[in-house]
């Protein structure tokens, strides 16, 4: 089952991944283990249990790249659980199938040189029973790039298939990936902004595109956006997406520090970020919940009134936590999880939760 | 010229409206034969998935009923219904399939009812023609 493009061979067996591990925390599953089991007798253990978030990538001295073992033994299985009944991975396969469909009513200018695409927050919308509005996301994006001066052209894509990626379906996979690639050559833009931290590394990582792809953050860290009144205490989420993925840490920072707010650090942070706990819309189950909370107890301990994050499914896991308002267990959080492209917004007076930030929960 | 002629889901509610079309049947009441009932113990029980499978399987059209607010056997399963329906429709529109799904509230003695509600759906997607879907 194994293929070449994965280095697990190189695996001597120390251990070091399961001790860093997040889902090690909460339930036995270990990556030392899959890899002998499949290198040994070539059996795939448990590959669906791995959140995929990428820490023991920077730990294992072997320097062994365990995201392309876990996706290479992913490819052709069976997940073991998709979370909302699959209903993403359906709504992908219909767009796969129908030509003209779309993925946000949003309309920008036509003639632009660099290209927006929002990602399926109008589906989270749709299908996550939270009170909040995923939308804001792609609305503040729009808000926040014409201000920094660069009016995009909204991408009417298909979803960009990381989810069906990493749940092993790479023929779903290729067929969005053939679609999209098309559409984005035909358009003709020379950058692609996304706002999704998983957008990103896709677009970035698995696709082969001759424009440049930058994630809204990176964007934004240079634009001045002439936000001062910015004085909150922001604790900052590092979504492995966008984090040990794609390497940007700073970028996220250096937006929000320009509104002249306060960043404090929870005790895992950058390289070291606790996962929230679901990926590729797989595993959400009692085992990650605890991950969730133990990320939200940290960003309580640091005292923030906003945890900030660039990925709208971070933003659904820790809203839907935080949700329950568990006070009798101490797991009550009274702080704003948001997407960092709605708390600028909202900052600029734009968006539409420009009233101040408690707009919409 | 041949008419065309849709496949239509149709899920029902154990309680209301498959007892609708019950009344229907015993009434005698003629309407159109483009719809297979599905049933179901309670509306709540069609998930998104459902819909969208049934029209990646090749239906042009699907039909949810349930009983009416308040009715509903469950106490109040169809509220769920309702919302997710919604938002169901809202999905259809941005996949391109608007108007193929549709639900209404149906009660057990309300046969002329699901006469009309079925007679009106099948007519509404035979003008929409054969989904984009199944023309593949
Ligand atoms: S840390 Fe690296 S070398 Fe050690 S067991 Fe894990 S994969 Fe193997
Ligand atoms: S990617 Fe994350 S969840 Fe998966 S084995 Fe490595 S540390 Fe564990
Ligand atoms: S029992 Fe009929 S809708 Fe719930």
């Amino acid at each position: 089952m194994t293929n070449n493009s994965n280095n697990s061979q190189v695996c001597y067996q120390c251990g070091t991944c399961i001790a860093i591990c997040p889902v090690r925390r909460v339930v036995k599953f270990s990556p030392r283990v899959a890899i002998y089991d499949s290198n040994i007798y070539d059996t795939d253990t448990d590959v669906w249990d791995c959140l995929t978030c990428g820490q023991c990538v920077t730990a294992c001295p072997q320097g062994v790249r365990l995201l392309d073992f876990f996706l290479d033994q992913r490819i052709g299985g069976e997940p073991r659980d998709i979370v909302h009944k699959g209903v993403f991975t359906e709504l992908a396969d219909l767009m796969t199938q129908l030509g003209n469909s779309k993925t946000t009513l949003l309309k920008g200018d036509d003639t632009a040189g660099i290209g927006y695409f929002p990602g399926c927050v109008d589906f989270h919308d749709m299908f996550f029973d939270l009170d909040m509005d995923f939308g804001e996301i792609a609305t503040s994006s729009v808000t926040l790039l014409s201000k920094a001066g660069l009016s995009p052209k909204i991408m009417q894509l298909k979803c960009c298939g990381h989810d069906q990626l990493w749940q092993g379906n790479q023929e779903m996979f290729d067929k969005l990936k053939e679609e999209n690639t098309r559409l984005i050559n035909e358009s003709g833009i020379d950058t692609l902004v996304v706002s999704c931290a998983e957008c990103y590394r896709t677009f970035l990582m698995d696709y082969d595109l001759d424009c440049e792809v930058k994630h809204i953050s990176q964007v934004l860290a240079d634009a001045d956006l002439g936000i001062t009144n910015g004085s909150a205490t922001a604790a900052i989420h590092d979504a492995c997406r966008l984090g040990r993925h794609t390497g940007e840490y700073d970028a996220p920072r250096k937006a929000i520090a320009a509104t002249g707010a306060n960043i404090v650090e929870m005790q895992h942070t950058k390289e070291n970020a606790l996962c929230c706990g679901v990926s590729s819309m797989m595993n959400c189950n009692d085992h990650t919940k605890a991950l969730r909370v133990l990320r939200m107890d940290e960003a309580k301990r640091t005292g923030a009134d906003v945890l900030i994050t660039s990925c709208p499914k971070c933003l659904a896991h820790l809203n839907c936590l935080k949700e329950e308002e568990d006070s009798e267990h101490g797991h009550d959080y009274p702080f704003e999880v948001l997407d960092l492209t709605v708390y600028l917004a909202r900052k600029l007076g734009g968006g539409n939760g420009g009233d101040g930030g408690d707009g919409d929960e | 010229m041949v008419v065309f002629e849709p496949k239509i889901v149709m899920f029902c509610c154990n309680w209301c409206s498959y007892a609708g079309a019950d009344l229907v049947g015993v009434g005698r009441l003629q309407y159109p034969t483009n719809t297979r009932v599905i049933r179901v113990m309670c509306s709540s029980r069609i998930q998104p998935t459902f819909i969208l499978q049934a029209l990646k399987d090749g239906a042009d059209g699907v039909l949810v009923t349930g009983c009416h607010i308040g009715d509903c056997h469950y106490i109040d399963g169809n509220v769920y219904t309702e919302e997710r329906m919604k938002n169901v429709v809202d999905a259809m529109k941005l996949l391109g399939l608007e108007g193929r799904v549709h639900l209404e509230w149906v009660s057990a003695s309300e046969g002329p009812k699901f006469r009309e509600t079925v007679t009106e759906f099948v007519e509404q997607i035979r003008a929409l023609g054969l989904s984009p879907l199944r023309a593949e």
